[in-house]
Order: structure tokens, then C-alpha cells, then sequence
């Protein structure tokens, strides 16, 4: 898949196994649509900021959602949340934050910095495909861009 | 007055517009090197028609004329600058929060009036600043509590809303109380009408407004609000630099041909805003005082000089006065000279025995007090007798005292006065008494002539003289004893104070190995931590994997897979979700262990209800009897004791499950310091035998075909009573039933 597609699910999750769990979750509920898997931190700012080398994505509308994992190489989840929160034009991205972790701070915090949801990844695959039917589709279908 | 403040007005203005102008070079250079880099831009077609919006009641910076167009002194300024800068302006006007967001989001391009906050630097950008503002605290006037910002706490603080005096409020956390309006009108005018304490807006702001409101029951207070401070500046959508370099470019020709002053001069010619700069406050103060200074010191000078030549004066007439004093005393001084008779008299009259003797020791007089005392009755008794002979005799003790050792006559033997006290005189009747005496020598022309003895009885004085010795010897003698008493219980505390030194060198030693100890333990608590954190996280992740790839097998490749294949994907799956509820249970029992303790009253018999609707499932109520007594409350940590009474109902249902009687039984027994719970089922039981094995991490008593579960609940029950103080138990027997208890100190 090109970059330089329109990307309607970034998939921000640097363990291969949980990013194709991830992926077949969403195909199971029919969402395979244009999805992009960014497997660190700075990757994923640079693809929403287009920089670096999503350089060429400049003037391309943002992804309709972001599913952030928090344990992330280089920029951790919570500092890539803050800076897209923090930022007027990329706050209105939901981001859902998606973690193994039930650790109470974590989830504080998430939903501290402007988190949309947050789904803990269960073991059991079949929680997961509920959990992202549950919220994925909220965010992805409900929630109507302002144009 | 007025005066006055046009003045102070101006010479502000001046100092402002020198600031503005030295800018002016410094802007002419910059706009060059913005074009250079905002070519690459793709927007750069140049606009000539702009929209702002202004809001409606600002006074005098934003408001609407009587035609309900936009006016006041920002609109007029964005006017000219954008005039000079070659725009065409479409204003309206519209409530501050509205056209703000209108801004943020694009529809308008400019907004003439916006004071610059960290906040709004963020949505906004800014020209260069044209006014600078300070807040005000306003007040009704009949209110007297609220003199400083820190009096603000408990009371109902008014802003409008999206203002920055409301950012400023909240920002510096100044009232819990803040109510927002819709216009700074709305908030006087509550004010006014007694809702509300105070008011925070823009000095001149509010009173403008209050001037138009016609509104006489409210003031600003005459205090300055460092942090509320203001820079009025135009704002333009963040990132519009095309926008933003043109208005400062016609900011700075208005400035530079002067109808910025004028415009600011029209507009805010007779506001005085009541702000004194501490230089100005200087320079008042030189103007009034030194001159003040001045004179009150040649006054001053004045009356120094009037009071010492006065003085002077007084000083000549005491001196004069002197002198005759002095001249009649040595008149006086002649006269009694010549009285012999009269020093007679003054002898006769002293208590003191007095008596003079020649060079031979002779009496040459006597006074009465001597004659008296020695018991002689007339002047021929002793006069020209020898005086040691008639009265001086014999020593104390009743001796011989030769004439040749008489110490009287010492006082012209040696020449000079000699005194005794320890001597006795002798009376006519041959009786004798202490005596104290001065013997001086009488000298005429230079020579020894003889001597005069003064002397007094000193019998009683002796007496008890000596009896102040006999006491203060004893007194000594206490003293002396009390000292070594003293000195000996010092000894002791000297010897308790070595101890105690001891004692605190050693507590010393001992504070300091605590400390490290408790480095230590902080250190392991923190790698337990992360080591908790890590297993939530890092654990789990392959857990994951071999679940659900194992279901991606089943789904996509089960036709290739007979029944017992499936049946091991299937053993493989449900043994990831067993670790992972190990996993799950193994943080649950190190989150009970380091989570703080909140200790509130709870009530126990709403909380054990409460948890056994949640756990206990439609079927489990409708086949249990649960029966639970009134139990008292007690003091513990809500969420921790929750998590007690969930183990043990679930325990409770989950071991009944195979048993005829499905019942459970919660009671207490509330001891005088304590409270005991008890929860009783008549499930699977367990053998007495294996009772201290019960709480134990991870271990079990039935396997886990009977009955599910890791051994793990139990061991957090434990732990969250001892984390309370408090002791846990149970008691069973196989097939009958288990009771379990615990029991939690009442404070």
C-alpha cells in the first residue's frame, strides 16, 4: 500500500503479531479499507504531520481514526496522543488507545490527554474483534468529520 | 485635574510611539525576508477584501455605533492600518465567543481587538501589540470585605465569558465561585442589582462602561493586578503571516504619520485610568518635597537660634546668682569660726563619746556622750587625768594593758589615725564594755599637739555580730553539705548524660542505617514496579500471539484439521487464557499490596449485598438462599474491602455448586475494640488438617477438575486484612461446609 493513498485506519503498533491481530479484528468486522500499520512513535507523527517520508502526503486529509498502542519504541504512545491533542488542526483525529496494559495510570492518563477510548488488547481474540466492533466502528462510522 | 492627566497621558503616548517607531526599521527589514520565505507558499495571491468581526460592548476599544455599525478606537485603528495597507475591510459585529471561534475556524479573517494570552498564541497570531491595559477588581460599593485579590476566594467572581480576565480568573485559580455572562453589560449590570462580588474586567473597560451604563453603585478598587495585564493586539487565523505582515506594515505607516495618536487621542483623550507609574510617583515626590524640605529647615534654623540666645540669657543671671550665694557663706563661715561655744555644743550634742588628750595622753575635754557613757559625772573627773589610767587599763580578757602598747596613743606616736574594734573601755564602776574607736592625731602649725578619740559601745553590735557568725557558720556548714549532695547528683547526670550520648550516638547510627534500608527498599519498590509493569505489559503480548493465532488456525485451515487437532488448538488456547488470568491475578495481589490505604466508615452490609448482586449470576440467585444479619459498619478501605467480599462470595457460590444446600450465611459479632465477619457456606469444605495452607499463594486443596481457580484469591484477602490490622481465618470440614472470618480493629 502507498503512502501516498488516502488512509482512513493508521494502525500505530510496533509488535507484528498484535498489529496483524489488529488488522484481521477490523477485516472481521469489514473495515480492511486502507489501513496503514507504522510501527513506532516518531513514524506515526511523521505520517500525521506529514513529514520525513510521508513528506508527500502534505495537503492529504488526516485518517478517519488512529489505533495507538502505548508501549512504543523511540516516542511511547502517550507522547504521540499529547502531541496530536495538543495540536489545533490534528486534535479532532479519534484516537483510540489500544494496550495490553490495565495499569489504572495508564488509562488516567490516556484519557487525560484527550484519548477517545481506550480498549485493553484480551488475550481471547474473539473479546478483541467485540472491542474494536464496539469502539472502532463508533469512531469510524458515527463520528462524522466537520467538512 | 484634567490637566494633569493629559499631560501624564502624553508624555506616555510619547514614550509608547518612540517604542513603535524604533520597531519600524527593524519590521522594514523583516518584511523582506517573510516574503522570501513565504513564496514557496502556495497562498500567496494577494487579498484586498478581509472580514473581521468586532464585538459590541468593549467601550472604547469595541463597540457599535448608533447605526449598529462597529466602532470604537480598535475598529477605527484596523481601519486606518488596513487602509494603509491597502485592504478593503468588511467588519460586523458579533459576541466575543462566537466571532472568536469564527476566527478560529476560518469564516472571518481578522479580529481588531484580542489581548494576548499563552492560550490564544496558540489558535491565534498577533500584530504588534498597540495598547497595553491593566485589570481591575470592581465591587458594589456597600461592600466593604474585599480589599485585596487573595479576598476573592470565597466570594462569586464575575467575567464574561471566553474573556481573558475569565482565563486570568481560572488560570490563577482566584475564586472557587465564577459565574460568566455573555457581555461585560450583563455582569455589571448583576453587580449593580447586589448578584454577585466583584467584577474582573479591564480598568478602563469598566468604567467606561459603568459611565455609559449610567451605573453609580459600583467602583473599581485602587489596586493594580500585576499578573491581569493586557497587550491589545489585531489577531489573524494561526499561520495566515500574509494577513498578519500587512497589518503590522499599516500599523506602522499610521503610527509613522500620526493619525495612530489622533485615533487614540479621540477615543481615549478624557479616560483617566487612575494607574501612577512608580517613576512618575518619583518625580511628584522630588517637585513636592524638596522644596518642602528646604523651607522646613530654615524654620527650623529660626527657632534653634531664638531658643540659644534665650538660653544664653537665663545661663548669665544663674551665674551671677552663684557668686552671691558663695560670698554669704564665707560671711557665715567667719562667724561660726569665732564661736568656740558654739562647737562645744555641736561635741555635747553627738551621740558619739568624744574626748582630746595631750602628747603626755591627758584629757584636755570631754563631750557628754563620753562622760556619760564611761559613768563620769564631772568635767574635773577626767580632765587633765591620763586617760589610759582612768579608762583603757586592762585588755579584754581582763589583763594588765601597759601605756606603753596603747594603741590610742599611737595616733601621734606613728602620726596618723589609728581605729580599733576589738578593744574594751572601763567605766567609773570598774565595768567594761566593747568599744569601737578612731584615735587622730590634732596638729597645730605642723606639729603634734595631741589626739582626739571618738567612740560608741559596740556591746550589742558585737553581740550580735557574733551570733551572725554562729549562723553563718552553720549556714556554711548546709551550704557545704548541700554542695556535695549537688555535686553528687551532678555526678550521676554527668554519668546520664554520657549514657544518653551514648544512647543518641547509637540512635545516630541507627537513623542512618534505617535511611539507607529505606533507599534500599524504595529502590526494590521501584523495580518492582517496573517489573509489574513490564509483566502487564511484555507478558502478555505473546499470550496473545498463541491465542489468536491459534483461533486463525481453527478458522482458516480447519478443514485440514481432524477432531483431535482441534481439540488440541483448543487445550492450546484455553491454557494462554488460564496464564493470563494467573497474569491478571498475580498484579491484582501486587496492586493490593502497594496501593495506598484510604480508610473511610463503610457500610458492610449494603457492600457485601451490593457485591453479591454483581457476582452471582441470574441462575446462582434464583437457586441460593442468601441470607445476611444486620452487620455493623466499620473503618476501611472501600475499594480494598470490596475486593475481600467479592473473593469470598464467589469462593462461597463456586464451592457450593456441587452441593445439595446452596446457602449462604453473612453474620458479625462486634467485640469491644474489634469486628468480626463471618461467611458461612455448605459447599465442598476442605480437611481442618490442611487449614494453614489455605491462605497460601497459589495453593490449593482441590484440584482444578472439582473446581477452577489458581490459589490465588484467598492470598489477597490475607493480605488486604493484614494491610488492615486485622486477622483472618476459616474453619471446615469436607462435604459440611466452610467458614470463613475475619475480623478488623474498630479505629
Amino acid at each position: 500500500m502507498t503512502t501516498k493513498q488516502e488512509i482512513e485506519i493508521l494502525i500505530v503498533e510496533d509488535n507484528p503479531n498484535d498489529a496483524e491481530m489488529a488488522i484481521r479484528a477490523l477485516k472481521k468486522n469489514n473495515l480492511t479499507n486502507n489501513v496503514l500499520v507504522v510501527e513506532d512513535g516518531e513514524q506515526a507523527l511523521d505520517f500525521i504531520f506529514s513529514r520525513g517520508k510521508f513528506t508527500d502526503r502534505k495537503g492529504m486529509t488526516h485518517p478517519k481514526i488512529v489505533l495507538l498502542d502505548l508501549k512504543l519504541p523511540k516516542i511511547d504512545g502517550l507522547e504521540v496522543l499529547k502531541v496530536i491533542k495538543e495540536n489545533q488542526e490534528t486534535k479532532i483525529i479519534p484516537v483510540v488507545v489500544l494496550t495490553s496494559s490495565k495499569e489504572e495510570r495508564d488509562i488516567i492518563e490516556s484519557y487525560n490527554l484527550g484519548a477517545n477510548s481506550y480498549i485493553v488488547k484480551p488475550v481471547d481474540f474473539d473479546k478483541f474483534v467485540d472491542a474494536v466492533k464496539d469502539l472502532g466502528l463508533y469512531w469510524l462510522l458515527l463520528n462524522q468529520f466537520p467538512n | 485635574m484634567d490637566l494633569n492627566n493629559s499631560h501624564e497621558m502624553q508624555a506616555r503616548w510619547t514614550r509608547f510611539s518612540m517604542i513603535l517607531a524604533s520597531c519600524i526599521p527593524l519590521i522594514c527589514f523583516l518584511i523582506p525576508l517573510n516574503a522570501q520565505s513565504s513564496s514557496g507558499e502556495p497562498f500567496t495571491n494577494r487579498r484586498d477584501t478581509i472580514y473581521i468581526a468586532a464585538e459590541p460592548d468593549y467601550p472604547p476599544w469595541s463597540m457599535v455605533d448608533e447605526n449598529g455599525n462597529p466602532d470604537g478606537l480598535s475598529v477605527e485603528l484596523f481601519l486606518a492600518a488596513a487602509e494603509a495597507a491597502g485592504l478593503t475591510v468588511d467588519a460586523k459585529t458579533g459576541i466575543w465567543n462566537i466571532i472568536m471561534q469564527d476566527l478560529a475556524e476560518g469564516r472571518i479573517d481578522a479580529l481588531p481587538l484580542v489581548g494576548r494570552t499563552p492560550d490564544r498564541e496558540a489558535i491565534f497570531d498577533f500584530s504588534m501589540p498597540y495598547s497595553s491595559l491593566h485589570g481591575a477588581i470592581f465591587v458594589n460599593k456597600k461592600s466593604h470585605g474585599i480589599q485585596t485579590l487573595e479576598d476573592l476566594h470565597d466570594k462569586q467572581v464575575l467575567v464574561m465569558r471566553g474573556d481573558n480576565a475569565e482565563e486570568f480568573v481560572r488560570r490563577a485559580d482566584i475564586s472557587e465561585k465564577i459565574i460568566t455572562t455573555n457581555t461585560y453589560e450583563e455582569a455589571f449590570n448583576m453587580l449593580s442589582r447586589g448578584e454577585g462580588d466583584a467584577v474582573i474586567s479591564q480598568r478602563i473597560t469598566g468604567i467606561l462602561l459603568l459611565r455609559q451604563l449610567n451605573i453609580r453603585n459600583v467602583k473599581p478598587l485602587d489596586m493594580h493586578l500585576p499578573e491581569f495585564k493586557q497587550d491589545f493586539c489585531f489577531a489573524v487565523k494561526k499561520g495566515d503571516e500574509e494577513l498578519l505582515k500587512r497589518l503590522n506594515e499599516g500599523l506602522s505607516i499610521i503610527i509613522a504619520n500620526n493619525s495612530f495618536g489622533e485615533i487614540r487621542k479621540r477615543w481615549l483623550g478624557n479616560i483617566s485610568d487612575r494607574e501612577i507609574t512608580p517613576a512618575e510617583l518619583l518625580r511628584w515626590s522630588l517637585y513636592i518635597f524638596i522644596p518642602l524640605i528646604i523651607l522646613t529647615s530654615l524654620l527650623w534654623i529660626i527657632i534653634l537660634r531664638r531658643h540659644v540666645r534665650k538660653r544664653t540669657a537665663r545661663l548669665k543671671e544663674e551665674i551671677s546668682q552663684h557668686e552671691k550665694t558663695v560670698s554669704e557663706l564665707h560671711h557665715k563661715q567667719g562667724l561660726l569660726s569665732e564661736s568656740e561655744e558654739q562647737i562645744r555644743l555641736l561635741l555635747n550634742s553627738t551621740a558619739e563619746g568624744i574626748y582630746g588628750i595631750d602628747t603626755d595622753g591627758n584629757c584636755t575635754f570631754i563631750n557628754k556622750s563620753a562622760m556619760d557613757a564611761l559613768l563620769i559625772t564631772g568635767q574635773e573627773q577626767a580632765i587633765g587625768k591620763n586617760m589610759h589610767g582612768l579608762i583603757h587599763h586592762s585588755k579584754s580578757d581582763g589583763s594588765h594593758y601597759d601605756i606603753e602598747e596603747c594603741n590610742i596613743l599611737n595616733a601621734f606616736k606613728l602620726g596618723k589615725g589609728v581605729h580599733s574594734n576589738n578593744e574594751k573601755l572601763w567605766r567609773m564602776d570598774g565595768t567594761g564594755f566593747d568599744a569601737e574607736y578612731f584615735s587622730h592625731p590634732i596638729r597645730i602649725d605642723n606639729e603634734v599637739k595631741g589626739a582626739v578619740v571618738t567612740f560608741w559601745d559596740i556591746t550589742v553590735s558585737k553581740r550580735e555580730r557574733e551570733e551572725l557568725k554562729k549562723i553563718r557558720n552553720k549556714l556554711e556548714e548546709e551550704v557545704e553539705e548541700r554542695t556535695s549532695e549537688l555535686k553528687e547528683k551532678v555526678n550521676i547526670l554527668n554519668n546520664n548524660q554520657k549514657a544518653m550520648l551514648y544512647m543518641v550516638e547509637d540512635l545516630n547510627r541507627i537513623t542512618a542505617e534505617l535511611k539507607t534500608e529505606r533507599k534500599k527498599l524504595q529502590e526494590s519498590n521501584r523495580e518492582l514496579e517496573a517489573f509489574t509493569y513490564s509483566v502487564s505489559h511484555d507478558l502478555r503480548a505473546p499470550l496473545r500471539a498463541i491465542n489468536g493465532f491459534s483461533k486463525f488456525l481453527l478458522e482458516d485451515y480447519s478443514e485440514l484439521l481432524d477432531e483431535e487437532g482441534k481439540r488440541y488448538i483448543n487445550t492450546i488456547r484455553d491454557n494462554a487464557t488460564k496464564m493470563d488470568q494467573l497474569i491478571t491475578d498475580m498484579l491484582n495481589l501486587s496492586r493490593v499490596s502497594k496501593s495506598e490505604l484510604k480508610p473511610i466508615k463503610t457500610d458492610i452490609y449494603s457492600l457485601a449485598n451490593e457485591v453479591y448482586d454483581e457476582v452471582a449470576s441470574g441462575d446462582q440467585k434464583d437457586e441460593f438462599e442468601f441470607i445476611i444479619e444486620k452487620i455493623p459498619p466499620v473503618n476501611c478501605d472501600h475499594g480494598l474491602m470490596k475486593q475481600v467480599w467479592q473473593n469470598l462470595i464467589e469462593n462461597a457460590l463456586k464451592y457450593s455448586a456441587k452441593s445439595e444446600t446452596h446457602r449462604i450465611e453473612i453474620s458479625a459479632k462486634e467485640g469491644k475494640s474489634d469486628v468480626t465477619y463471618f461467611i458461612r457456606d455448605y459447599g465442598a469444605g476442605f480437611n481442618p488438617r490442611y487449614k494453614h495452607k489455605l491462605f497460601g499463594l497459589f495453593q490449593r486443596l482441590h484440584s482444578g477438575d472439582d473446581f477452577e481457580g489458581n490459589g490465588v484469591g484467598l492470598a489477597i484477602i490475607q493480605r488486604i486484612i493484614q494491610r488492615h490490622e486485622g486477622e483472618v481465618g476459616a474453619d471446615g470440614n469436607p462435604e459440611k461446609g466452610a467458614i470463613f472470618w475475619f475480623r478488623l480493629p474498630k479505629e
